[in-house]
């Protein structure tokens, strides 16, 4: 069985600033992933690069999905690579704020159709079933983020926590293989950090839909990752589960500093 | 009723009194080094009618006029818009049911009163300006607002679009040095498809290079893809006439069977025309609005990343939003050229793209309503101002007045007078959490 990405020793550079250097890892399909780092360390620059949205110097990243060939990420626009599977969340959750909740997921649901121009003026029986499918695959995507009940709330009214089920449900709305998630319990409380962390195994599970993590917050990250890797500086330091992770003596001088510096006191 | 509610007050009416009494200075005479407080003098002593109402001192029209639009402001400022946007948007929902019928006796009145008002109008003025001042420009908003306020793309040439419609029927009824297209002179009824092609082709030409800029790059180019047309039609006097203008442009006719028409020098048949084809707009740009495609306009002009993650090409939609847009433009260039039966490139200058701007951002960016109103609004002003213009009044004063209206709604009311229900936003600032991880 193929693994769902493999990324193999990618550079991304910004003029002079290295903010991957060769790195490699891979996902297995089906598998809640994790990548953790301190800040710098360039986790947002791989998810970026892994949606197109940069375009790294050297390497390559190849996303094998259920069927047909294996894909070539590098060089393909993000709304391209969307198509093929892969769904993301941002950081900063980035909403439609004008829209409703509703309409946000809508547009996941629809958008791997084509233009639609004429179909949306005449509003034949075609477009009418697609509106038709798009409008129950929504409501089910909000019941499934338990959203049904702030359909018709336009987007910026949402509280952090819901913003960020928000994101989730309008990335698989997109019929996704993979879902990347861009440190999704932050700035988040405690009793919502759970809730997320139920709703992304339960995405996992019943949606069959691999996730791949950014986070900061341990706790979240440890309960929920299968496997781990570490960035620190642009290369990878560690990869492993998590208790191999934090008996890792490479990670702990990452987050915690080297011991070098606490003798030369 | 307290101290600090009379003071703001106060202090709103003396900012208001201060701002007329400048407006009446600078549209009164022209002062010299002999009398250089001439035009104050003027703006208190000089007599002048209140829309024919009552006569008094041209500062205080001015400051009866800005009451007026304070109040105006303050009206819509202080209905239920001002409500969190959830809330109204709530209970829109649920009151539709209970509107439905008092939406269709209004859609009803409208009907009529539009049908009936080419006989209500007699003043041969107002009946010429009806079809080629106002329903003209209804067209050119309700496009431009498709690129605007559906797509957030600032066009500031869009007057281009209207150019290549008005040319290209010039050109196919033979108006033009050039040999007309099919060979031989036709009706303009044949140019409305070949104005509405031409004018969506040029969409997309200046779509595909110039859609990848953002914001006031974008302005920027689409700025000189206006002038670039004008330019054209100025100087290319072998294919455009040049600035002479073009050759007779044939009236509109009909003639099938035994039914035979011609579209005469009566406005009235042009107005029924012109009406029918925007009713047409407004359908096909409303069904647009409401569909896959308006949605994915609005994605991208909320958050282009997002959109693309999301598997939207924006650059896709928006060439479509250029050419769509263009296409009604296209068509009023059809309606101008044969309702006047005369072009020249002095009709198609940069300060018609603002004023068409100008209309889309009164009304409302966005919203086919809004910009039908001030298209109608603004147009009736100015064509008002035109025909019975108030005492010292000067037709370049136009731009004054038309700045003046602008900047008072973005300070008041920068979304328009009927804001978008799309672009209404809660002002809860979502700034407070972007940052909290860092």
């Amino acid at each position: 069985m193929t693994n769902l990405f493999e990324v193999s020793n990618i550079t991304l550079r910004f003029g002079g600033v290295v903010s991957l250097s060769d790195v490699s890892l891979y996902q297995k399909r089906g598998e809640i992933l994790a990548v953790i780092g301190p800040n710098g360390a360039g986790k947002t620059s791989l998810f970026n690069s892994l949606t197109g949205v940069y375009k790294p110097q050297e390497g390559s990243i190849t996303f094998n999905p259920k069927e047909g060939e294996p894909i070539s990420i590098i060089g393909k626009k993000p709304h391209v690579i969307s198509h093929t599977g892969v769904a993301r969340t941002f950081q900063a959750s980035r909403m439609f704020n004008a829209l409703t909740t509703f309409e946000n997921v809508k547009i996941g649901a629809e958008s791997h159709k084509g233009l639609g121009a004429i179909g949306s003026i005449l509003r034949g029986p075609a477009t009418r079933k697609d509106e038709k499918y798009s409008d129950a695959r929504t409501w089910d995507l909000l019941d499934f983020v338990g959203l049904r009940a702030k359909a018709n709330y336009i987007a910026s009214s949402l509280s952090y926590g819901e913003r960020r089920r928000l994101e989730i449900a309008r990335g698989l709305a997109t019929n996704p293989e993979v879902l990347l998630l861009d440190e999704p319990a932050a700035g988040t409380n405690p009793s919502e950090k759970l809730e997320l962390t139920d709703l992304i195994r339960k995405v996992r599970d019943e949606m069959e839909v691999s996730i791949l993590l950014i986070e900061h917050d341990m706790k979240l990250v440890m309960s929920l990752a299968e496997r781990l890797y570490v960035l620190n500086f642009g290369s990878v330091i560690a990869e492993g589960t998590p208790d191999e992770i934090r008996a890792n003596q490479n990670v702990v001088d990452a987050y915690l500093g080297t011991t070098s510096v606490e003798g030369s006191h | 009723m307290n101290f600090p509610f009379i003071k703001k007050l106060s202090i709103k009416a003396i900012t208001i009194l201060i701002l007329s009494e400048l407006a009446a200075v600078v549209t009164g005479p022209p002062g010299n080094a002999d009398t250089p407080w001439i035009g104050f003098h003027d703006s208190i002593t000089q007599k002048t009618s209140f829309f024919g109402l009552f006569v008094t001192g041209r500062w205080a029209l001015f400051y009866a006029l800005g009451i007026l639009s304070y109040l105006i402001v303050y009206f819509f400022n202080h209905n239920d818009f001002k409500n969190s946007a959830s809330d109204s948007l709530r209970s829109s929902y649920r009151s539709v049911a209970g509107k439905k019928y008092f939406r269709l006796i209004a859609m009803f009145a409208i009907g009529v009163v539009v049908v009936l008002l080419p006989t209500i109008i007699t003043d041969p003025f107002w009946r010429e300006a009806m079809v080629s001042q106002i329903a003209v420009f209804i067209l050119l908003a309700l496009g431009l607002n498709v690129v605007v306020g559906f797509a957030g793309l600032l066009d500031l040439g869009f007057v281009a679009f209207y150019a290549v419609g008005a040319y290209a029927t010039a050109w196919c009824t033979g108006a033009l040095p050039v040999p007309p297209l099919f060979g031989s002179h036709v009706n303009p009824f044949f140019a409305i498809p070949v104005a509405i092609i031409l004018a969506m082709v040029a969409g997309v030409i200046l779509g595909i290079p110039t859609l990848r800029l953002r914001g006031d790059y974008l302005a920027i180019v689409t700025l000189g893809f206006g002038e670039i047309i004008t330019l054209f039609a100025n100087n290319l006097t072998g294919v455009t006439g040049g600035a002479q203008g073009t050759k007779q442009v044939p009236h509109f006719s009909f003639h099938v069977g035994p039914l035979k028409y011609i579209w005469g020098l009566d406005p009235a048949p042009y107005y029924y025309l012109v009406i029918g084809f925007v009713f047409l707009f407004i359908f096909i740009f409303y069904s647009l609005e409401h569909s896959r495609v308006g949605r994915a306009w609005t994605a991208i002009r909320e958050d282009e990343v997002a959109a693309e993650s999301l598997g939207i090409n924006p650059l896709k939609y928006k060439v479509m939003a250029f050419a769509i847009g263009a296409a009604s433009a296209g068509f009023a260039g059809v309606m101008t050229a044969a309702q006047s039966n005369f072009l020249t490139p002095a009709t198609f200058t940069l300060s018609l793209s603002i004023n068409i701007l100008v209309l889309v951002i009164f009304g409302g960016m966005g919203s086919i309503f809004g910009v039908v109103f001030g298209a109608i609004v603004i147009q009736t002003i100015t064509m008002y101002l035109i025909h019975t213009p108030p005492a010292g009044y000067q037709p370049q004063d136009l731009y004054i007045y038309l700045g003046a209206l602008l900047v008072i709604m973005m300070i008041f009311r920068p979304a328009g007078l009927f804001p978008a229900r799309r672009r209404q936003r809660l002002d809860v600032s979502t700034s407070s959490f972007e940052n909290s991880n860092d």
